[in-house]
């Protein structure tokens, strides 16, 4: 018996089906997975959204929709969960399987302590007293690192940090040991700094509590650090399960390889490499569809992709549908991937070395005095003509203030806002036209920023006719239709509104609305969060492309670093308000010389699982913004800091080279020494 | 401590509404054409005797004299007195009538909150099932029916058929009300009819959007039973919204109930209100208007600081760890 369940695997899914009853159709969102997790095994699971993951997972715990409907069988410790009633599913849920979500957030119930919240889950399931389950609660958040645990459980949610919340979750899943932990998205919501630290926890777990995982995530980076095996999947289906190894340096299935040559990494800058693009986007399953779910979007497909399907064992350990990713005898699409990578030609003009903007000390708060958040706290800045300015920093560090402030959103508190010789720090009511058509801004939610009742040739018409003054409509709809094509999209979708493009044709369109009246200055704020990787990716693409044409200067900001490093020439890293560092993006990227750069950088997770980095554990979080910090605003989480003299005075400005500085206390000698770790590697990795 | 400031906010522009309010309501008043004196005295008196009457009430003070001695009257309790029931201080049936709304707003109170907080969870957690569909329906109807309707079909019922309430809510004279309760359950009972919809309505999306939360999500698969996760973890804060618009109506439950009042003859503040209009007893007018105004202000008052109890994001600050 003793033998048996040390090799039985925990869960053992078997040819699972979910289906969901529409009006007028039959959705699937999970078609015929059979997937095993072993004892102290973790599986991660990737796939763009809409892919049917977390159908997956609700699938095992019985949490689906009214109209949802399983079939096949979910063996969980010897018990097919799919023969349990409501009533006996409780005692699993919580309990043998726990699960964690993405927004620790709003997973927390608003009104009642995190004490409260984490002592029922053992005095239901394990009979517990209430001071035993405090107890019990007490020890788990002191198990991950949480140093105040007796403190916290006092408190409600909204009083403490993301990371904290996420810990305070995860805590919950632990209380009854269970058997198995579902993870979805658990760090997405969380800044890079913080999800190192909880991936660090995640990773601990399954030896500590002797128990199996499943992680679910889009990004393949994220997944590498806790999985020891993966499964992709598309569209309801898992397409290919191997090693992190061989996801990334074998992939046999076609979407495995596309997805992976489509998400910016270590090494992939514009400049050497073009991002793979997938044509099209996931779409919902109709139940009357067979054949392999990825044939729609695929490059490799061939007479008969439609109707065959069967996924099997093609190496040890290696299981796919289809093994045609490097297939030769289609020709391969101009766009290549990996090392086949195209050079891009370097033969645009010479840029002209002038600043087209300047932020001269730059400060924006808001709220009352006393209560003032410093959002931006002192900014000097020049950006030159045809270059990228890549901004980047976590939540609240104050990189949209910065765009919503050159954009005219924001009035700056004081200082001064110079583009192109002309002052602009007013608002936009008071900018000329020309600086208005000049400056033009792209935003992280197309869906929300493109107003929803207007047809696209009035959303981009409208710029043309206010800022560039053509009044023909004939005119209009010619330069409309160009720009259309330009993004990508066709003639045919100048009378179509936000809502029936999906996110990246919205995006597109965004981007087309904003190049319609040939900007000199674009604002990007997070344009590319909210899309799936493959969708990013071609963002990122027309992006580049409409840059290099136009000559225009971008700011663009994003949390990413991937995809600041893919993007941009200069790189500027925010802490609270302040300019951390600066510089051209190989010397950023490539020997940061701010201790904040370097924890950012060792923090981002790599999509080569070959890439093994010891991320920096930042503790605590940021602090309060209505404080008026006198040292360096990071002094109180560096992991490098000097002494007093970090929380008293200023960190004066250390140039580097004539482009490359930073705000920091450390001699710039020993700065030299220590090129850091996570730069090594980044810098390595080039191809 | 951040509870503190809120209250001491609230509490400070409460009073200052009451004040503006009070202007408002005694100018309104004083630029309504027609002269109190000559009102009094009817179209007969001769302009000597106006004048002296005039001069006797301080008529003839400046506006802002007359206004400070009214409000401050109002102040120390002193409510005037009464034009058409020559001589009759205000407060001597004023406070009563006060008493009797007051008790009719609490027996409507615990008539209808239990009631249509109970139906509205009920159909917010039944969403689109056959509970839901009834409750919903009776709800929407009820709204729809004017108080003066549902009162005659309740008097119909109760007292011509069944013959268990009285007809009228009258009190007979030497009696208190505390002897005649009886008379509160109709017009409370209409009163609940003209509430079930609105509130049931408004707890039944309010536990709709909750009951759909992550945090519902996440304390159903930690395995806590279904009735668990909706009283102790749905209920408190689905409430939140209900409770503000139950706080809303209060004042008009205090000092709205003109028509319910009128159509079953009950002695309370609004059929004062509307006798003094008909009357043109202006004293009584200002005594009634800004009475009610003052409830509506302190309702909203109670209403917000029991939802920032309620609410712990507004009672304790955000504080990081």
């Amino acid at each position: 018996m003793k033998n048996k369940q040390k090799t039985m695997p925990v869960l053992e899914i078997n040819n699972l089906n979910v289906e969901y009853k529409t009006l007028t159709d039959r959705i699937v969102a999970v078609k015929d997975i059979s997937l095993k997790v072993g004892r102290k095994e973790a599986l991660g699971i990737i796939g763009e959204s809409g892919c049917g993951k977390s159908t997956l997972t609700y699938a095992i715990v019985d949490y689906l929709p009214k109209n949802g409907s399983r079939s096949g069988e979910v063996i969980f410790m010897g018990e097919n969960l799919l023969e349990k009633s409501p009533k006996e599913m409780e005692s699993y849920r919580g309990n043998r399987i726990a699960m964690v979500y993405q927004n620790p957030y709003s997973s927390l119930n608003p009104s009642l302590t995190i004490g409260f919240q984490l002592e029922e889950v053992t005095m239901f399931h394990q009979k517990f007293s209430r001071s035993k389950a405090r107890e019990a609660a007490i020890e788990t958040l002191t198990d991950l690192y949480m140093g105040d645990a007796a403190g916290i459980i006092e408190r409600y949610p909204h009083q403490i940090s993301g990371g904290m919340q996420q810990r305070v979750c995860i805590a919950m899943a632990l209380l009854c040991k269970p058997d198995l932990m579902i993870l979805d998205e658990p760090t997405t919501a969380l800044d890079v700094t913080t999800e190192a630290v909880i991936l660090d926890i995640i990773g601990e777990l399954k030896e500590k509590y002797n128990m199996s995982l499943i992680y679910i995530s889009h990004d393949i980076g994220v997944v590498n650090k806790v999985a020891d095996r993966i499964a992709v999947m598309y569209r309801g289906e898992v397409v290919e399960t191997s090693s992190q190894e061989a996801i990334f340096n074998d992939p046999l299935h076609p979407y495995t390889r596309a997805l992976i040559s489509c998400m910016p990494r270590a090494g992939v800058v514009k400049e050497t490499v073009r991002l793979n693009t997938i044509p099209g986007y996931v779409t919902r399953r109709s139940a009357a569809e067979t054949g392999c779910p990825f044939v729609p979007r695929c490059d490799k497909k061939r007479p008969g992709c439609e109707d065959r399907y069967g996924f099997t064992e093609r190496k040890s350990g290696h299981f796919t549908a289809c093994d045609r990713a490097y297939a030769e005898d289609v020709p391969e699409r101009p766009v290549q991937i990996k090392k086949k990578e195209v050079k891009l030609p370097d033969n645009g003009p010479a840029p002209e070395h002038r600043t087209i903007l300047q932020l001269d000390k730059i400060y924006r708060y808001f709220g009352p005095p006393g209560k003032r958040i410093r959002a931006v706290d002192g900014v000097d800045l020049t950006l030159d003509r045809n270059s990228v300015l890549g901004v980047v920093g976590e939540s609240g560090c104050g990189k949209s203030t910065i765009g919503n402030t050159v954009g005219g959103l924001l009035r700056p508190t004081s200082g001064k806002i110079i583009f192109d010789g002309t002052d602009i720090s007013v608002s936009w009511r008071k900018r000329s036209p020309e600086t208005l058509r000049e400056i033009q801004l792209i935003f992280q939610n197309p869906g929300r920023s493109l107003n929803p009742s207007f047809t696209l040739e009035a959303i981009i018409g409208r710029p043309m006719k206010k800022l560039l003054g053509i009044n023909s409509g004939e005119e209009r709809k010619k330069r409309i239709v160009d720009i259309l094509k330009k993004v990508d999209l066709g003639e045919e979708y100048l009378y179509r509104r936000p809502r029936q493009l999906s996110g990246g044709e919205m995006q597109r369109a965004a981007v087309a609305r904003a190049f319609s009246i040939s900007p000199n200055l674009l604002i990007c704020d997070e344009p590319t969060s909210a899309l799936d990787a493959s969708v990013q990716a071609s963002v990122l693409n027309l992006l580049v492309d409409l840059q290099k044409e136009s000559g225009a200067s971008y700011i663009f900001i994003s949390h990413d670093l991937n995809v600041i490093n893919y993007l941009s020439d200069m790189i500027m890293v925010m802490y609270l308000g302040r300019i951390c560092e600066y510089g051209e993006k190989h010397e950023v990227v490539g020997s940061p010389c701010h201790p904040y750069t370097e924890a950012l950088l060792s923090a981002v997770p790599d999509v080569d699982p070959s890439i093994k980095k010891e991320a920096i554990r930042l503790e605590g979080s940021p602090p309060d913004p209505t404080i008026k910090i006198k040292g360096c605003p990071f002094a109180g989480r560096c992991h490098r800091k000097v002494g007093t003299v970090c929380d008293t005075t200023p960190p004066p400005k250390v140039d580097f080279s004539e482009t490359h500085f930073s705000y920091c206390h450390i001699k710039p000698a020993k700065i030299e020494k220590k090129v850091m770790q996570a730069g090594e590697v980044m810098r390595t990795q080039e191809i | 401590m951040d509870f503190l400031e809120r209250f001491l906010k609230r509490l400070g522009f409460m009073v200052l509404t009451m004040v503006a309010m009070s202007m408002l309501i005694f100018f309104l008043v004083e630029i309504m054409p027609g002269d109190v004196a000559q009102t009094i005295l009817g179209q007969a008196a001769t302009e000597e005797s106006v004048a002296a009457l005039r001069e006797s009430m301080g008529l003839d003070d400046p506006i802002h004299v007359r206004y400070l001695r009214w409000a401050g009257g109002f102040v120390q309790g002193d409510l005037g007195q009464s034009i058409y029931m020559r001589g009759v201080e205000i407060s001597s049936i004023f406070w009563r009538r006060v008493g009797h709304s007051m008790l009719l707003a609490f027996t409507a109170f615990i008539f209808y909150v239990p009631v249509s907080i109970l139906m509205g969870i009920l159909a917010g957690v039944k969403a689109g099932k056959t509970a839901d569909s009834v409750i919903s329906f009776v709800g929407l109807a009820t709204m729809a029916l004017p108080e003066f309707v549902s009162g005659i079909i309740l008097i119909t019922i109760f007292s011509v058929y069944l013959e268990i309430f009285p007809i009228a809510s009258l009190i007979p004279i030497g009696q208190t009300i505390w002897g005649n309760l009886n008379i509160l359950v109709l017009p409370a009972l209409s009163i609940t009819i003209v509430m079930f919809g609105y509130v049931s309505r408004m707890q039944r999306s309010s536990m709709i959007g909750v009951m759909s939360s992550d945090y519902i999500r996440a304390a159903t698969l930690k395995g806590m039973p279904r009735r668990y996760v909706i009283f102790r973890h749905a209920l408190k804060n689905a409430l939140l919204p209900t409770i503000t618009i139950i706080g809303m109506n209060m004042g008009w439950l205090f000092g709205g109930l003109i028509v319910v009042e009128t159509l079953f003859g009950f002695p309370g503040l609004g059929s004062l209100t509307l006798s003094a209009i008909k009357t043109r007893d202006i004293p009584l007018i200002e005594a009634c208007v800004l009475f009610i105004t003052f409830i509506f202000v302190f309702s909203t008052f109670i209403t917000d600081m029991a939802y920032a109890f309620l609410n712990p994001k507004i009672r304790f600050k955000q504080g990081e760890v």
